[in-house]
């Protein structure tokens, strides 16, 4: 076994490594240097292009057409796109492994899954006019820059608003990059524009000049953590400088007369260059150091290095991590390395591993962790298997040790080195690995088909399995040629008791496919009511849909049909769709309430619901500001329920309406003043206010106000006009139908005490302490003792004489006296 | 997912907040803010518009005025997205500001509590959807209290009684869907009425979705592995469909916290009073939280309006406050008074002779809450004295005659001259409807006759467009003729074919769950009818069903107090109906009773384990009442909570807060024939 230090290279004071991932990439024939080439991030697929500007042999009529390849890293072939139109200008990657293709007119297509099917958007704001010259890509968006320097800006795919940046100065763009948002003070993305000598910083709201004058800038690269910018001069000069324009860190002068073809970070701290078939790494303070190799090279920038890819090899550069170094650096003497070789002795059966141990006892638990650690940085499987050895020996020695880092380190190492083999062809460094996580992992196996690993790896993580079957589930729907019937049984069968299983996606698959009838006998597998109802809809399955909308409970959903429902059903259909279902009446009840008039009429009628018809007609009368046509809206009204024997009450009740509008009408037009709108009880106080007596008593023979009412609307009314006059002379009327008690009570809350003690003697129905009090309310306390005396109630004597001032106590003293004498 | 936390209102308080505050922050740069009239209230909760300030609002408009301007370049919509309405509202501003401003505008759209179909296809048809960045704000309950949840939908009464629209019970269940995801399943879910049957089908329902919704959902692959198991700390959810129990909304409330809100509307934890009652506010930002989109803004309010009326702050932060309450309104005046007491001899304690240094010190460290209490003392006697004024009014013990006898089963027809005269002297229409629709609840319905005649009285004396309120109200099932029982199933809408009850038998119920408590203590509760001196709610009955047995039942039928008392306890495993299955039967509505287990047995007994054995743990008890509650029966649950002790805690939830002229009001026809 070679030494894990064999392909490390010292540059400056640090180690990089170049790590042979795959040999026998791409055919001898495919010619790299004609192609455009992106690898999606964290070791994904690669895809190529043929580069249109560039020459080509003519080699007949199968090139015609243009495709989109996308292969895995180890260079197999995973799927061929065909570009049916537009000029491809831009080819790029987000970080679910979409393939984002955009055109010289601004269409935008992204191909999820590495599917052949693909969602397009367009860019908008003059794309389409100036033409896209080109796009730089982040993880979740890109920029791309028109051919009148506008810069438009996409952040999101899945609702994507492509927005246009601040506008740059004309001239002729040397070179450009973006700062992804997650990374800039503003947190949108800033563009990086080389033109001219300087250049300019444009994000959404501005776009500042950085003022440099030693452009034009052939290159600018932007480091992964967008902490440092590098630059490539006119006069063949590398510079690094951080991303604020503050300090210059370091520069270097490749001494080569053509600019390089590509410039790309390796990790954060290297910068590479790469020519035809010569790629230059630039490490810190400008040390740097040169690879030949014997074909066209292409450069994949990846968050912790980069892969360089020619028709022979795919590798790895990246700066060895620390643990690596420490572990296995020449004349290293950490205590990790100490560990490998006492490992090392133990396999010769040397004593002398003890020796090793006890050397770096103190030190024990950190030389564990770091063999660890080291181990997941190894891309050889011996070293990975001999670095975990010396972990296990070590950690032996220990008495106490969580080794939950080790059983980790051990599982995602299994994974690791799976993917890794050719044919899945991802090899992933252990820190991209934790970036993609093992959930997207998994998504990118069954992407590439590999169900039976993803379900291994699934199982062997502890991670669901139920979207790696549908996703076979959709893929089998979609190629498979067998007869619908047992396809539809096939799956069910395969995937019966399974959890979570969404047959939903599964019926959308077959229904894109064009597989209607298969989509519906898998959507009746679909637990989910809500969810079917879509899908229903596109089939056709309208009544279906509905049902299982209102299965749902989800009005929101059962709305969302009645809409598709209204559009597309005559009014009829629609109407019998809707009448055996109630919530769906209601709900179409309530919303047509606020807009649609007409359409609740109609269904008013067809269902002969004559109250809510004749009551619909009467708010309508209510909006009328017109009496004519109000009257003509409450005749329509009545006029529909004439012939029903139970709404008698209701047509009474509207012809009333109509017979006080006249009436107050005619009022209106005697009185000048505004009676309409007024009810009956407010007619008559009105009129009884204004004086306008006769008027008053033939609306209450009319309407046949009840006596009672009409006495408590007079009362009222009078006492409102302060008509104390007239108030005296009802005193003289003998009987009340509301009794005196109310007279008194609203008079005297009007002030007028005096005429409201007229009616206290008429109360003859309340009790005498109950009158007494009604005297003193009025201030009368002596009439209040008088009735008092009568009552022989010498209680309520004291208490009144307590009230009483002046002249008063004599008075009440002199009745105690009268009553004195029968006590005894 | 912290399946092991209690549920914590400040949590949710919080996680709201937050949200919304992230996702203004989403918006870069100043921003106007658009809101929707009914969530600037629940919004003002729990965020002050200081805080808006801080994160870009610069002006806060209200939807219903649609008088956005173009003074910046964000606009922000905050709505809920239900309603067909709503989203065309928002469209045509959208529209509007387009079309007037010379400025290109960055438009979002915060949907609350989810993003519809609807929406989307409405914004689409009006062709701005393309230009909108629409976002999901998924506030379902507002903590209006530490044990009071809310989902403030006002019009919650109306859609599901009058236009039968279960919108609200849909919320509602994703509302308790989620509480269930933090808290874990409620063991049993326990109801009574049409509506809770469909809110507890909807929950298993949802349930059932979950599993599938959760491992297809992307964004939650590592939460889903955790299967829903039942919940160790919260013992059961009692749903109480306010059909079921219309009379306790009809009758007026007579604790001080309900008869605020009576007379003068509580929102959000905050009346408005006339400042002439109160005195006007101090100069200086009010010790009232003012809600945010409410304080400030004169491009939203009218600054006359607040210039006369007044905001006050009405929850828990109050102390004073918090002990008057609960408290029926009789004894107010004596808690008032023994606290201005208190208040003087502390206050007065600083003129003591030869006090140290320390005592002095303590003394002035307590001046702050001296000077607090002393501000709430005098808003609180303020009103007091208001409310005094109204409830010594004549009408006001009218009124409360005729609701006396019929709660406590006279003969509805003593009471009917009152209601006459009422009408002939034209008291609120409300007030008047609510007294007819409180005698149609309890006994059945009105007889045709009498119906009519008041019909045609109100008709009268308010006007004939009220033809429409009785339809109304009939729809909802507050005013209905009387029927045999044949018929019942026709023309009652309640009325369901499950066999259950369609009309409650109250005179029954009455007296079988003891209803009207005759001796009641007002100054010191010994029943939950203390808030409404003598009628006790028959809604919190159905609570006390559940889980004070013994009580209850000694209440009722003080001779089989032994025979229950055997029973274990009062919090037997997670409560059920048990025991009271024949008065049940005489309520209308299907009774409500499924238990829900984990998935795994094993690793719901791991979690019970993981808890310690339940004995130190509080137990808690939700109970949503779907269509609304009122403070009254917030006021009755939280003393059967002091009740239960410390080991059960009772969780108010409701669609949102109501009273009488609410329910009422929403079959009230507002328009009148006037002419225009």
């Amino acid at each position: 076994m070679s030494k894990p230090t064999a392909d490390w290279e010292k540059v400056g004071d640090r180690f990089y490594r170049k790590t042979q991932l795959y040999t026998d990439v791409f055919d001898q024939d495919l010619e790299l240097e004609n192609y455009v080439i992106a690898g999606a991030p964290y070791s994904g697929a690669v895809a190529l292009y043929r580069d249109e500007d560039k020459l080509h042999a003519y080699r007949g009529t199968q090139t015609a057409k243009p495709t989109i390849d996308i292969f895995s890293c180890a260079g197999k072939l995973i799927r061929s796109l065909n570009i049916d139109k537009g000029i491809v200008k831009a080819l790029g990657w987000s970080e679910d492994e979409t393939l984002l293709v955009v055109t010289n007119d601004g269409t935008v297509r992204c191909y999820h899954n590495l599917q052949n099917d693909f969602t397009p958007f367009t860019l908008g704001h003059g794309a389409e006019e100036h033409g896209v010259r080109a796009c730089r890509f982040w993880l979740s968006g890109f920029v791309a820059l028109l051919n009148n320097n506008a810069l438009i800006a996409v952040t999101r795919y899945d609702e994507p608003r492509p927005k246009l940046l601040a506008t740059p100065p004309s001239g002729d763009v040397a070179s450009w990059a973006i700062i992804p948002p997650a990374y800039t003070l503003s947190r949108s993305v800033e563009v990086l524009l080389a033109t001219g000598k300087t250049i300019y910083v444009v994000d959404a709201s501005e776009c500042e000049d950085r003022m440099l004058e030693n452009g034009p800038f052939k290159h600018i690269a932007v480091s992964p953590n967008g902490n440092f910018i590098a630059l490539y001069t006119d006069d063949s000069r590398v510079w690094v400088i951080s991303s604020d324009f503050q300090n210059r860190l370091s520069e270097y002068n490749s001494r080569v007369k053509t600019p390089p073809k590509d410039m790309q970070w390796c990790g954060n701290n290297a910068v590479v260059l790469a020519w035809e078939d010569e790629v230059h790494m630039v490490g810190p303070n400008g040390a740097a150091s040169k690879y030949f190799y014997d074909s066209w090279v292409h450069l994949i920038a990846d968050t912790d290095g980069i892969r360089i890819i020619t028709n022979d090899i795919c590798e790895f550069l990246q700066k060895v991590p620390d643990a690596s170094e420490e572990t296995f650096r020449l004349g290293s003497t950490s205590p990790a390395s100490v560990l490998i070789d006492a490992v090392d002795l133990l396999e010769k059966k040397s004593p002398k591993a003890d020796d090793n141990i006890q050397l770096i006892r103190p030190n024990l638990d950190e030389a564990v962790d770091t063999c660890v650690k080291a181990a997941g940085q190894e891309y050889s499987i011996h070293w990975q298997k001999q670095l975990l050895k010396a972990a296990s020996y070590g950690k032996s020695v220990l008495d106490l040790f969580n080794s939950d880092d080790f059983v980790d380190m051990c599982e995602t190492l299994r994974v690791l080195n799976a993917v890794r083999f050719y044919e899945i062809g991802l090899p992933l460094s252990y820190e991209q690995y934790m970036r993609l996580t093992p959930e997207r992992l998994i998504q990118r196996l069954v992407n590439r088909q590999e169900y039976l690993l993803a379900l291994k790896v699934s199982d062997f993580l502890r991670l669901p399995l139920n979207k790696i079957y549908v996703h076979w589930a959709r893929q089998k729907v979609r190629s498979s040629n067998a007869d619908e019937e047992s396809i539809c049984k096939d799956i069910v069968h395969r995937l019966d008791g399974k959890r979570g299983i969404s047959f939903e996606e599964i019926a959308r698959a077959a229904y894109d496919e064009g597989r209607s009838k298969l989509a519906i006998e898998l959507l009746n597998n679909e637990p989910r009511a809500g969810k079917q109802v879509p899908l229903l809809l596109s089939v056709g399955e309208e009544s279906l849909a509905l049902d299982k909308a209102i299965e749902s409970g989800d009005t929101d959903l059962v709305f969302y049909v009645l809409l598709h429902l209204k559009k597309k059903l005559t009014l009829a259909n629609f109407f019998r769709t809707i009448n055996t279902r109630s919530m769906a009446t209601a709900l179409v009840e309530a919303s047509a309430a606020y807009g649609d008039r007409e359409l609740l009429k109609d269904l008013y009628y067809q269902d002969d619901r004559r109250l809510d018809g004749s009551n619909l007609l009467l708010t309508e009368a209510l909006k009328q500001s017109d009496s004519q046509h109000r009257n003509d809206k409450l005749k329509l009204a009545s006029k529909l329920l004439q012939d029903s024997r139970e709404h008698t009450f209701q047509v009474k009740a509207i012809d009333e309406s109509q017979r006080l509008l006249r009436i107050q009408e005619v009022f209106e037009k005697d009185l000048g003043e505004s009676f309409v709108g007024l009810s009956v009880n407010e007619t008559i106080y009105k009129l009884i206010k204004s004086g306008n007596i006769k008027r008053s008593q033939k609306v209450q023979s009319e309407f046949k106000v009840a006596e009672k009412t009409y006495w408590w609307i007079r009362l009222c009314a009078l006492v409102s006009r302060r008509d104390w006059r007239e108030l005296e002379e009802m005193s003289k009327t003998r009987k009340s139908p509301i009794g005196w008690e109310p007279f008194f009570n609203e008079i005297l809350g009007a002030g007028n005490a005096k005429l409201a003690s007229l009616y206290i003697p008429k109360c003859t129905s309340l009790t005498v302490p109950e009158r007494i009090e009604m005297w003193i309310k009025c201030g009368l306390i002596t009439k209040g003792a008088e009735e008092a005396l009568k009552a022989k109630d010498i209680s309520s004597l004291e208490m009144l004489k307590n009230k009483a001032t002046g002249n008063a106590v004599h008075e009440i003293e002199r009745m105690m006296a009268q009553l004195a004498p029968s006590r005894r | 997912m912290a399946p092991t936390a209690t549920l914590d209102a400040s949590d949710i308080t919080e996680k709201a907040r937050r949200d919304l505050l992230q996702l203004l922050e989403g918006v870069r740069g100043k921003k106007n803010l658009v809101i929707e009239k009914s969530l600037a209230g629940p919004v003002g909760l729990f965020v002050k518009f200081s805080t808006l300030q801080e994160y870009g609002v610069d002006k806060v408009f209200f939807l219903e005025n649609n008088n956005v301007d173009s003074t910046q370049r964000n606009v922000v919509f905050l709505a809920r997205g239900e309603k067909a309405r709503q989203v065309q509202a928002i469209a045509e501003q959208i529209k509007r500001v387009r079309r007037e401003s010379k400025q290109d505008h960055e438009f979002s759209i915060f949907w609350v509590p989810r993003r519809t179909l609807v929406s989307d296809q409405i914004l689409e048809e009006t062709g701005v959807l393309g230009e909108v960045n629409v976002v999901e704000f998924p506030m379902y309950f507002v903590p209006l209290e530490k044990t009071v949840l809310s989902l403030e939908m006002d019009d919650a009464f109306g859609d599901i009684y009058l236009r039968r629209d279960p919108t609200a019970i849909f919320l509602a269940a994703r509302a308790l869907m989620l509480l269930q995801k933090s808290q874990g399943l409620f063991p049993r879910i326990l109801g009574k009425g049409e509506n809770a049957k469909s809110l507890a089908n909807m929950l298993l329902h949802m349930r059932a979705e979950e599993d599938i919704d959760a491992s297809s959902d992307p964004s939650n692959a590592h939460v889903h592995s955790f299967d829903l198991t039942p919940s160790a700390t919260i013992d059961n959810l009692i749903i109480i469909d306010r059909g079921v129990d219309f009379p306790t909304v009809l009758l007026t409330q007579l604790t001080y916290e309900g008869l605020i809100d009576e007379t003068f509307g509580i929102q959000n934890n905050q009346t408005e009073v006339d400042s002439s009652i109160t005195g006007a506010a101090p100069s200086q930002p009010p010790p009232q939280q003012t809600s945010g989109a409410n304080s400030q803004a004169p491009a939203v309010q009218p600054p006359a309006s607040s210039a006369l009326k007044r905001k006050i702050l009405l929850d828990s932060t109050d102390k004073l406050y918090t002990q008057l309450r609960d408290a029926n309104f009789a004894i107010v005046g004596t808690l008032l008074s023994r606290v201005a007491r208190r208040l003087q001899s502390d206050y007065d304690s600083r003129h003591k002779a030869n006090q140290s240094i320390n005592e002095l010190r303590e003394f002035v460290n307590k001046l702050p809450s001296y000077q607090a209490e002393q501000a709430s003392l005098k808003i609180h006697i303020s009103l007091a004295d208001e409310l005094k004024k109204v409830t010594n009014g004549d009408l006001f013990l009218r009124v409360l005659e005729v609701q006396q006898n019929l709660a406590a089963g006279a003969d509805p027809s003593t009471v009917h001259e009152i209601i006459e005269e009422l009408i002939a002297r034209d008291c609120p229409l409300t007030t008047v409807l609510r007294l007819l629709c409180l005698e149609s609840s309890v006994s059945g319905g009105l007889r045709q006759r009498d119906l009519e005649h008041f019909k045609r009285q109100v008709l009268q004396g308010y006007g004939y467009q009220h033809l429409l309120t009785f339809a109304a109200l009939e729809k909802i099932g507050l005013l209905i003729p009387r029927v045999s029982a044949g018929a019942g199933a026709y023309l009652n809408p309640l009325a369901n074919p499950s066999g259950a009850a369609t009309v409650t038998d109250y005179n029954l119920v009455r007296k079988s769950l003891k209803l009207f408590v005759d001796d009641v203590n007002e100054s010191e509760p010994n029943d939950i009818a203390y808030v409404f001196s003598g009628y006790a709610p028959l809604s919190v009955r159905l609570v006390q069903c559940i889980l004070q047995k013994p009580y209850l039942a000694q209440l009722t039928n003080p001779r089989t107090t032994p025979a229950l008392n055997s029973q274990p306890s009062t919090a037997t495993a997670s409560g059920n109906w048990k025991g009271f299955e024949d008065v049940l039967a005489r309520i209308k509505g299907p009774t409500v009773d499924e238990v829900q287990k984990g998935h795994n047995a094993a690793a719901s007994q791991a979690r019970k384990t993981l808890q310690g054995s339940g004995g130190g743990q509080v137990k808690t008890s939700i109970v949503f009442f779907l269509g609304g509650v009122t403070f009254a029966e917030i006021a009755a649950l939280r003393y059967i909570n002091g009740q239960l002790g410390e080991k059960r805690r009772l969780i108010v939830a409701t669609t949102g807060m109501i009273k009488g002229d609410t329910a009422v009001g929403a079959g009230v026809e507002g328009r009148s024939f006037k002419t225009r």
